[in-house]
């Protein structure tokens, strides 16, 4: 099994021997993920401890002297915590900053919700110059880190916990557009992240194919691409592990009444409330209706009602 | 240039920039006059004596952080003294379709070194800015000034906790302690004292001085660093030199009307102050 955090900070690793610049900073985790890198570049990396106002400003104070700054940690960490550090001193000042962060979702079930995070897509859109990256599986992952390295502004990756199966059967070019992952007509299944393998799952035997479309960059999107790619579509289907308010369903929902455009749209994620149940990450999907029997029965559904 | 004669010039500037704030004030109807005025004495010493920051060698210039950006008039007006932003820019602040806002904003003029405004973050960007420099074994260093009201931020006692073990000897850190917030004392509002034990006890080499008298300022700038970042408790007076503004929390907010203009720059078009007069 292939670890998508492991993937990402490998990829990192291996171009930290060229790019002088690359500096990794951790916030008292990365535990057996970050070892490689601190071996190999020891003076471009810092354990900044359990303070994570100080290590995002502090990271800012980096980017500004011409570092590539690495930030690593659980979401909550990257994102929660130092909003106001992401928003004023690496959105606004627009610096070269990428926070991998850990435990998309539910994927961290049950740790319970202090470790959830089912809204930082929602918070994350409310930054202008973030790049939002979400890859479903180790192939992503890795465009994903290629993509960061590249990016001269700031980007925020968010990845699940461990031991992510393959979504894409073939080679991928880039996460820099959707992704087709499957073929079909009538209905389209958009997605991002983890839950990238409940969708699969879901169209394995199904008679009626819907087109299967991965959207591992939520921000910014691009939808003159997606809609090119929904030529004959009648329904959109969004799955995310995330709160079903504030997520993709959300970016396609604004999209549609922007554009004036008919598509009909089916939003399946979490439930906006504070989570309670004590369930794995595969209990908590069914729970909340975005396990691969969820969707198989909403894109029976699409195809009835089209 | 002798003690003396730097210490009448610095000051002389000093009145200058007073002069520019209440102007601008004045003109914008902007508030934070008095936070801005308890700093000029400090970043004119900064400017026209401590940093090496000269135009024909700009990309190696010490880097000043005003984190307590509420104080960005005082900034605005040595930044056009100094000729690094042009009057006319200087003249656009809180104006409509001007180029300078209240709190700063890095892309807005040159010599902004970084956007600040929110308290607690300014201060941490600096540590970061120095660790670099330190890395990058770049001659550069880094000045940053605080507010009190500003080290009640858990931020800055996040960054202080780190900062001791990096040994950035190039980074000093320099306290605006006019002892008034947006809303009291600190030394009323929380347990801020002993100050200077509590940035020794994080490991950092403390200085305290008179925030207005430019022989200490200036001593307290040659203090060692002894491997260490640095720190000054600068004491200092919200609305310093305009008589009527001193120690008065209500220049926090108060706007400088046409006719409080007038009374203000009776007071700084006098003599200069007799301290430093003899």
């Amino acid at each position: 099994m292939i670890f998508m955090r492991n993937t990402v900070i490998n990829k990192i690793t291996a171009v930290a021997k060229e790019n002088k610049n690359i500096f990794v900073i951790a916030g008292d985790a990365g535990f057996g993920v970050l070892d490689e890198f601190q071996k190999n570049f020891p003076a471009r990396f810092l354990n900044l401890g359990v303070a994570e106002q100080n290590t995002i400003s502090f990271s800012a104070g980096l980017a500004l002297v011409g570092y590539k700054v690495f930030v690593y940690n659980i979401i909550p960490f990257v994102m929660f915590r130092c909003y106001e550090q992401v928003r004023n001193d690496i959105c606004y000042q627009r610096l070269p900053v990428t926070l991998v962060g850990i435990g998309s979702g539910v994927t961290y079930a049950p740790q319970g919700m202090t470790h959830y995070s089912v809204e930082d897509v929602a918070i994350a859109r409310t930054l202008p110059n973030l790049t939002i990256l979400s890859p479903c599986d180790p192939q992503e992952a890795e465009k994903c880190a290629e993509y960061a390295i590249k990016n001269n502004g700031p980007v925020y990756i968010r990845v699940a916990k461990s031991g992510e199966p393959t979504v894409h059967q073939s080679k991928i070019k880039s996460i820099a557009n959707p992704i087709i992952v499957k073929e079909g007509h009538g209905v389209a299944v958009l997605f991002y992240g983890s839950v990238g393998v409940e969708v699969i799952k879901a169209v394995q035997d199904l008679k009626k194919l819907p087109w299967v479309i991965s959207i591992p960059k939520l921000q910014p999107l691009n939808f003159d691409f997606l809609l090119k790619k929904l030529k004959g579509v009648h329904t959109l289907i969004t799955v995310e592990e995330h709160f079903v308010d504030g997520g993709l369903g959300s970016i396609i929902g604004d999209w549609l009444a922007r554009d004036r455009l008919s598509f009909k749209l089916k939003k399946l994620g979490i439930k906006n409330e504070f989570i309670h149940a004590i369930k794995n990450n595969a209990g908590m999907r069914k729970h909340y209706g975005i396990a691969a029997d969820n969707i198989k029965i909403a894109i029976r559904e699409a195809f009835r009602n089209g | 240039m002798k003690k003396q004669s730097l210490e009448k010039r610095l000051n002389q500037v000093a009145n200058e920039v007073r002069k520019l704030i209440i102007e601008v004030a004045c003109r914008s109807k902007s508030p934070h006059v008095g936070p801005s005025l308890s700093c000029v004495d400090l970043i004119v010493s900064l400017y026209f004596y401590e940093l090496n920051i000269d135009e024909k060698n700009w990309k190696n210039r010490d880097i000043f952080i005003l984190s307590k950006a509420h104080a960005a008039m005082a900034l605005y007006a040595v930044l056009a003294l100094k000729g690094i932003i042009s009057r006319k820019i200087f003249d656009s602040y809180f104006q409509n379709n001007g180029t300078l806002p209240a709190h700063l904003d890095r892309f807005a003029g040159r010599g902004i070194e970084v956007s600040c405004g929110s308290l607690g973050h300014g201060f941490n960007m600096a540590l970061g800015m120095a660790y670099g420099y330190k890395l990058k074994k770049d001659k550069r260093r880094v000045f940053v000034l605080i507010g009190d009201g500003e080290s009640q931020e858990g931020s800055v006692w996040e960054g202080a906790l780190f900062a001791a073990k990096l040994g950035i000897a190039n980074l000093t850190a320099i306290m605006d302690y006019n002892n008034l917030q947006g809303y009291g004392r600190p030394t009323e509002i929380c347990h801020f004292e002993p100050v200077v034990d509590k940035w020794k006890a994080f490991g950092w080499e403390p200085y305290r001085a008179n925030g207005h008298n430019f022989t200490q300022i200036i001593n307290a700038f040659k203090k060692p660093h002894y491997g260490k970042p640095k720190i000054i408790i600068a004491d200092t007076q919200k609305g310093k030199g305009v008589s009527f503004m001193e120690n008065n929390l209500k220049w926090h907010y108060y706007i400088v009307t046409d006719e409080i203009r007038e009374k203000a720059m009776q007071d700084l078009c006098g003599d200069i102050h007799e301290e430093y007069s003899n």
